[in-house]
């Protein structure tokens, strides 16, 4: 990949006041972080490997990120998907961002919304779910449900309630978030028994068709849940059932808060 | 969930524990269709289970999951969610977010160990009140066949240990 562009690139964008920030990787002790640069001479610093996996699309609701936009990104396909989204929500202006495109072991250059959206199509159009995820939950779906139950339950009882998944993922940009509301309370905070079920439940339920699979939340989980069951399980039943390709159209609809008069009702009596 | 009798009889050693078991059901109805169908079961003098718990409002569309997860939480042994049939909703779409939502939810529900026969989803009319009836009589034996659900299931509310 030719990262002496990239760091040009955003060199440039910075120079020139196409970008009020650039937010990439830096590495620090071995691994990769993110780095917010905002001055040209400052572009050096930039790397990015297949270890680059934390979704920068997530600081893009932060009202400091916000101010200086627009803001260039470095992004791998995933998160290219993450802003689409996003704008599909109408959580972005097209000119809000600019994409410093990166992918499969080649640097596109310096994108804007709509041209990602364009390269995505052409070139990223079939991002499978990874094939140990898929593996896991067929595991799973082989067992009983209490033998399903008992694993989220050692699964679910690790939880800290510290809330990274949700700090680290894009579409968790909520202002007031469900599990902090509390009149009246309808997830317990405690770290522990049902209130962590509901929280992971429904966490993983808020991002219903709108996952877009790219791994940061269960990679941010000091405790190493494993997360990506539960969103990659949603996002083929998205999938199958509604045809639900979250990221790939900035005009697209929600899938779960739009409805088909087709929709499958062979479980309902 | 309270209970009548809760406290241990001394005399006959009987308590509520001591009581067979029967399915706890908490039905989430929609205003405009199911409870008025249930209001005319009760108005027919249908005789059906007394083991469903109805909880009113205004559209199947209002049902969020956290209610069916709550309902879990505190004790139910399944949980039915009724409205309106398709193109009947008197909010023109509600029944049809609430079925796409379903469709998805119930999937998770199965992933994460609460079984697909402990939920239960129909679509009952007011002019249903027969429907409704054999409704609850087929979930409720359906249930007492499923047994209680799983105390130690991760969505129940357990005292602190």
């Amino acid at each position: 990949m030719d990262l002496a562009k990239l760091r040009q690139d955003a060199a440039a964008l910075l120079a020139d006041g196409r970008a009020g920030l650039v937010i990439g990787f830096r590495e620090r002790a071995g691994a990769c972080v993110p780095a917010f640069v905002t001055d040209a001479d400052q572009a050096d610093a930039l790397v990015y490997d297949d270890t680059c996996i934390a979704n920068l699309a997530a600081y893009l609701r932060k009202p400091e990120i916000r101010q200086r936009r627009p803001v260039a990104l470095v992004a791998r396909p995933h998160v290219m998907r993450s802003l689409i989204l996003l704008k599909a929500e109408h959580q972005l202006q097209g000119d809000d961002v600019l994409v410093l495109a990166v992918g499969d072991d080649t640097y596109h250059g310096v994108l804007t919304l709509a041209e990602a959206e364009r390269l995505l199509n052409e070139t990223y159009a079939d991002l499978a779910t990874d094939a140990q995820v898929l593996a896991e939950i067929e595991r799973l779906e082989q067992m009983s449900p209490e033998e399903r139950a008992r694993f989220w339950s050692e699964q679910f009882a690790k939880c800290t309630r510290c809330y990274a998944c949700r700090a680290a993922c894009p579409m968790c940009y909520c202002e007031r978030c469900i599990v902090e509301k509390n009149v009246p309370q309808w997830i317990s905070t405690a770290a522990a028994g049902h209130g962590n079920y509901a929280w992971n439940v429904i966490r993983a339920f808020h991002l219903a068709g709108r996952c877009i699979e790219c791994g940061a939340c269960e990679a941010a989980c000091p405790q190493g849940i494993p997360l990506m069951l539960l969103n990659a399980l949603l996002a083929r039943e998205a999938r199958d059932q509604f045809d639900a390709r979250p990221g790939y159209d900035a005009e697209a609809e929600p899938v779960v808060g739009s409805w088909n008069k087709d929709d499958d009702e062979g479980f309902i009596r | 969930m309270t209970q009548t009798s809760t406290k241990p009889d001394a005399a006959t050693g009987a308590d509520a524990a001591a009581q067979p078991w029967s399915p706890r059901i908490v039905a989430f109805v929609c205003n405009w269709c199911t409870y008025a169908g249930a209001d005319l079961a009760g108005t027919s003098r249908l005789q059906y289970a007394p083991n469903v718990r109805i909880i009113k409002l205004p559209c199947t569309g209002r049902i969020d999951p956290l209610f069916i997860l709550k309902a879990f939480e505190q004790g139910a042994d399944a949980v039915l969610v009724s409205g309106c049939h398709p193109g009947d909703c008197h909010y023109t779409a509600g029944n049809y977010h609430a079925r796409r939502r379903w469709g998805l939810f119930r999937r998770l529900m199965e992933f994460t160990g609460i079984d697909a026969k402990r939920l239960f989803f129909s679509w009952v009319s007011a002019a249903e009140g027969q429907k409704f009836a054999d409704l609850i009589n087929a979930v409720t034996d359906e249930v007492r066949q499923a047994g209680p659900f799983d105390p130690t299931n991760p969505a129940r509310k357990r005292p602190w240990t």
